[in-house]
């Protein structure tokens, strides 16, 4: 009886992220959840929070990255709070689905407003470096061009999987001239740089992130340069973690989650994420406006206590 | 007719504002301070309140940002008076807020815990008209201004918490909190100020005449001898033109080789900033642009004379503000308090 449950569940999961690449994991995965929602027959307000926990895990385990998970931890506590307010079932699930079809809409409008605060930090003539392929850092540069900017791009390869190269695709497209570099160039190139922009796959507690590996790399390099390193991330990326240092992130946000599913000894694997601290970011550029490292806490105090 | 004649004598007070405002940028008319300014402006806010036309609190925002965007442009540098006028508009939200009933913190910042729990669309056009919306605004201003007239006084009542005896106290040009802060102190204590004199206005002579008539031992240096004499220095306390949103500062040139020179000795480095110089602005990657004034003295030779300088966060120490002591980090949240981000860019 689990069975279809769950693979309707996924299917639909991967359909959104089909139908449109450009849509955020994390918006993919509350999407999901929300069409879940209308569809559950469960008769409690408790029994629907034990089949939304079932829900997130299953699409934790399809698509491991922290960006899921946060999206299935805010879409929980959304729940919490509009079940706090209605106690009747049907008139909440009713509530439910017209706010979360609200909160899908300026969810969706969150790049759009980052790209509208970000860009003004690009002079003309500005040189910009950037790690692996963000759609938040495209969508920035995009308005920058847009605004009639010149401005360089280097991006970093980005291995294992290359992303760099799609980044580099994508930005040729809008005429920027784009450098690909090997991450172990990253040194090298930051004489030349005038500031760092990267996305963030979750952004923790601390002000600091998670981002694909070599972002920490990159962070205390343009802090001995002396270079401005800039954050760009959607606020529902805002995830209730605190790690110390690199090896406090948890595995299953390390690795894939067929890495996970499938191999043994992790040790032997090579993680994907990395941390970088708050004391290495500049500023954040989120849709809640331009926070310092400082300001992320306070903001996760409000949603969470 | 009242009507127009209060009209041309608000739009000629306004006139005379902004010219004063020109006139005293660049350099011609008489040097104000940035209390003085703030003072001016609010008081010109709240006449225009009192006197303009305006039906609903959204008539009255649209009119004080269209003032208000005159004022900055007579002035770009004069960031106080911005400051003054996104806490008007601020004061103006909040008291429409209260008549309409609703809860203070309904209307603040964008949140995640907003994003999740509001019901519809914000209906925030400020349309409704409140007969007593306007008695409400002039109260909220003159506290306002009563605020403003206190500042310099709460700042210098904390002098005797951080100034000890026989300490030796570094400071730049000069400020007139910096020295209110200062004679504060000296009625209890005693101790030795050096004072840079900041090239080329050489304000720091004014302010160390100043401080010697209170009877403060002061030692006049050369920006130069700054590094010099900084081992010898127990803190360094600052006024400052502007604080920016991340916590930085834009204050007077030569502030920026104080710091490091701070920060090279592990010298704290005290800034003495009232409120109405908290600004929204991040400080971007201008390249000074904003910050000279030229002088040419030859045909062939270019004197660039920079007014001011930026000094990042991490030099900071402690800001004292006449609400307490803050540490740099947390000036996003005195931000937050003070201005509605919808009002950050006028």
């Amino acid at each position: 009886m689990m069975e279809p449950k769950y693979q309707n569940l996924v299917e639909y999961f991967r359909a959104q992220m089909r139908k449109d690449p450009d849509m955020a994991s994390a918006v993919a995965a509350i999407r999901t959840l929300l069409e879940f929602l209308k569809r559950d027959k469960g008769e409690t307000i408790l029994g629907l929070r034990e089949s939304l926990k079932w829900a997130t895990d299953c699409l934790t385990g399809e698509d491991s990255s922290v960006a899921v998970s946060s999206g299935g931890e805010l879409f929980l506590r959304f729940i919490s709070l509009t079940s706090l307010e209605h106690q009747d079932l049907s008139r909440c699930k009713k509530v439910m689905e017209e706010r979360g079809e609200l909160f899908l809409e300026k969810i969706s409008m969150s790049r759009t407003k980052v790209a509208k605060l970000c860009h003004t930090f690009i002079k003309d003539g500005a040189k910009i470096l950037t790690h692996s392929y963000s759609r938040v850092v495209l969508r920035v540069l995009e308005k920058a061009a847009a605004e009639k900017k010149r401005f360089s791009v280097y991006v970093t390869e980005s291995q294992p999987d290359s992303a760099g190269r799609q980044m580099a695709e994508a930005l040729r497209k809008l005429n920027v001239p784009v450098t690909v570099v090997l991450d172990a160039a990253v040194g090298y190139v930051l004489e030349k740089v005038d500031l760092v922009i990267v996305g963030a796959e979750g952004v923790v507690e601390s002000g600091g992130i998670i981002n694909k590996i070599g972002t920490y790399q990159m962070a205390v390099c343009s802090k001995a340069h002396n270079k401005p390193f800039y954050v760009v991330a959607e606020s529902f990326k805002f995830v209730r973690l605190y790690p110390l240092n690199q090896q406090d992130v948890p595995d299953k946000f390390k690795y894939k989650a067929d890495t996970l599913k499938t191999v043994q000894n992790l040790s032997e694997e090579h993680p994907m994420i990395d941390y970088t601290p708050p004391s290495l970011i500049t500023l954040l550029f989120t849709d809640l406006g331009v926070l310092t490292p400082s300001a992320v806490s306070d903001e996760l105090i409000k949603l969470y206590l | 007719m009242p009507g127009p004649d209060k009209e041309t004598d608000l739009t000629e007070r306004i006139e005379a504002f902004l010219f004063d405002l020109n006139r005293g940028g660049s350099g011609a008319g008489p040097l104000r301070g940035s209390a003085e300014t703030a003072r001016e402006t609010t008081a010109l806010l709240r006449r225009i309140t009192a006197q303009a036309r305006w039906s609903s609190a959204g008539d009255l925002m649209e009119i004080i940002r269209n003032e208000g965007r005159r004022m900055t442009a007579a002035q770009p540098s004069e960031t106080t008076v911005g400051n003054m006028i996104r806490r008007v508009l601020k004061i103006i939200r909040e008291e429409y807020a209260r008549s309409r009933g609703s809860s203070e913190e309904a209307d603040q910042q964008e949140s995640l815990h907003k994003l999740l729990t509001s019901g519809g669309v914000s209906d925030e056009n400020f349309r409704q008209p409140f007969a007593a919306l306007k008695p409400n605004v002039i109260e909220a201003i003159n506290e306002l201004l009563t605020e403003l007239e206190g500042t310099t006084d709460n700042i210098a009542m904390q002098a005797l918490e951080h100034i000890h005896s026989n300490e030796v106290i570094m400071t730049i040009g000069r400020s007139r909190t910096v020295e209110a802060f200062l004679k504060d102190a000296a009625r209890k204590r005693k101790f030795h100020v050096i004072v840079a004199e900041c090239a080329p206005f050489c304000q720091g002579h004014e302010m160390a005449t100043s401080l010697s008539k209170a009877g403060i031992e002061t030692t006049v240096i050369t920006d130069a001898a700054i590094f010099a004499v900084m081992s010898r220095v127990n803190k360094v306390i600052i006024g400052t033109q502007t604080v920016l949103a991340n916590g930085g500062l834009r204050a007077v040139n030569g502030t920026h080789t104080l710091a490091l020179a701070a920060k090279h000795h592990s010298t704290p480095l005290i800034v003495c900033a009232p409120m109405f110089k908290l600004s929204p602005q991040v400080r971007r990657l201008s390249f000074l642009s904003d910050f000279y004034r030229y002088c040419e003295i030859l045909s062939k030779v270019n004197v660039h004379c920079p007014v001011f300088d930026y000094v990042p966060p991490e030099l900071i120490t402690l800001f004292i503000s006449n609400i307490g002591g803050h540490a740099p980090s947390y000036i996003y949240r005195l931000m937050s308090e003070l201005y509605h981000p919808e009002d950050h860019e006028l």
